[in-house]
């Protein structure tokens, strides 16, 4: 009689696994890139070849002026970089409760030799103002900030208070 | 009278049968997550600072320009002249009508040149932008 071979159990050595997959870990650890694009939002005009000119109200305008050595003038005042989002916000804030077309606009003219950070700068308090209105106000009203509210609630707030933003048409160079 | 010496009948091993099912799991993450760079940048540039700094949402949407310390422009692979940013936009922006344009400008570049860009994307109707910049701690 012939005896039966006792074979071995079959198993496919699991040990190493970890090894491999820490391997393939580590190599998507190091090329992963968490780079969230953030930056200032603007919507350009569209172009259009005549420029038509519309007379604004002077209380409704308010024009920043950067010139070549990064110095700001406010309606024709000299003012510092960092005092722009403070003197804006009561601007802003006293035109909430005006209609649509009476809000406060924001005109940013620079020359050309401004120095793009100086112009991002200046933009950057802008924004800082209405920003800090829009939080404001919604805290006033709903008793939150801006960026947790409902859409329609963030709707009604950007409709009290809009961002609006003019850049300048350049000037064309004689 | 004889001792002896109390033992845990509990093996003394931590078990790692279960380790490679964590590791896959951290793995799938970062798989997932894992943004592979598709373009290299060829100009140099270092980004502004701003604090009112917003998040742009859906990445799909955005097409770069960079603009480099020496002026040089890059859109896609190739570095690119001022003249023919208005037609390579406006192609991209028939294959993705809401194009967000993300400016990746050098800070010490002149306002007159980031104008010209702007009048360039304007011609090409590319309007809404971002002006790209790090956050101010």
């Amino acid at each position: 009689m012939i005896k039966k071979k006792k074979l071995p159990e079959a198993t496919i050595p699991t040990s190493s696994m970890a090894d491999i997959a820490f391997l393939l870990l580590i190599f998507f650890l190091v090329a992963t890139v968490i780079d969230v694009d953030s930056g200032i939002g603007m919507t350009l005009p569209e172009f259009i070849e005549d420029v038509e000119t519309v007379e604004v109200p002077k209380d409704r305008m308010a024009a920043l002026l950067i010139n070549e050595t990064g110095d700001v003038l406010l309606d024709g005042q000299p003012i510092s970089l960092f005092q722009i989002t403070a003197t804006l916000k009561p601007r802003i804030q006293s035109k909430i409760d005006l209609p649509k077309n009476k809000k406060l606009i924001v005109s940013l003219k620079t020359d050309r030799r401004t120095v793009y950070n100086a112009y991002i700068q200046a933009l950057d308090q802008v924004k800082e103002a209405f920003f800090e209105v829009r939080d404001e106000y919604a805290n006033s009203k709903f008793g939150q900030k801006f960026n947790d509210l409902d859409e329609t609630a963030q709707n009604e707030v950007k409709e009290a208070v809009p961002i609006i933003i003019s850049i300048a048409e350049p000037e064309k160079i004689k | 009278m004889k001792f002896e010496k109390k033992r845990a009948s509990t093996k003394q091993e931590i078990p790692t049968a279960s380790m490679p099912d964590i590791i896959f799991m951290l793995l799938l993450f970062f798989m997932v997550t894992t943004t592979l760079r598709e373009v290299e940048v060829f100009v140099n540039y270092s980004l502004p600072e701003a604090k009112a700094i917003e998040k742009i949402e859906n990445r799909r949407l955005i097409s770069y320009i960079w603009v480099g310390q020496d002026g040089r422009i890059q859109i896609n692979d190739s570095l690119v002249k001022m003249e023919e940013i208005q037609s390579i936009m406006y192609t991209k922006r028939q294959a993705l009508p809401n194009v967000i344009v993300s400016l990746r400008i050098d800070k010490n570049t002149d306002m007159g040149y980031v104008t010209d860009i702007q009048q360039e994307l304007r011609k090409a109707f590319c309007l809404r932008i971002n002006y790209s910049a790090n956050v101010k701690i």
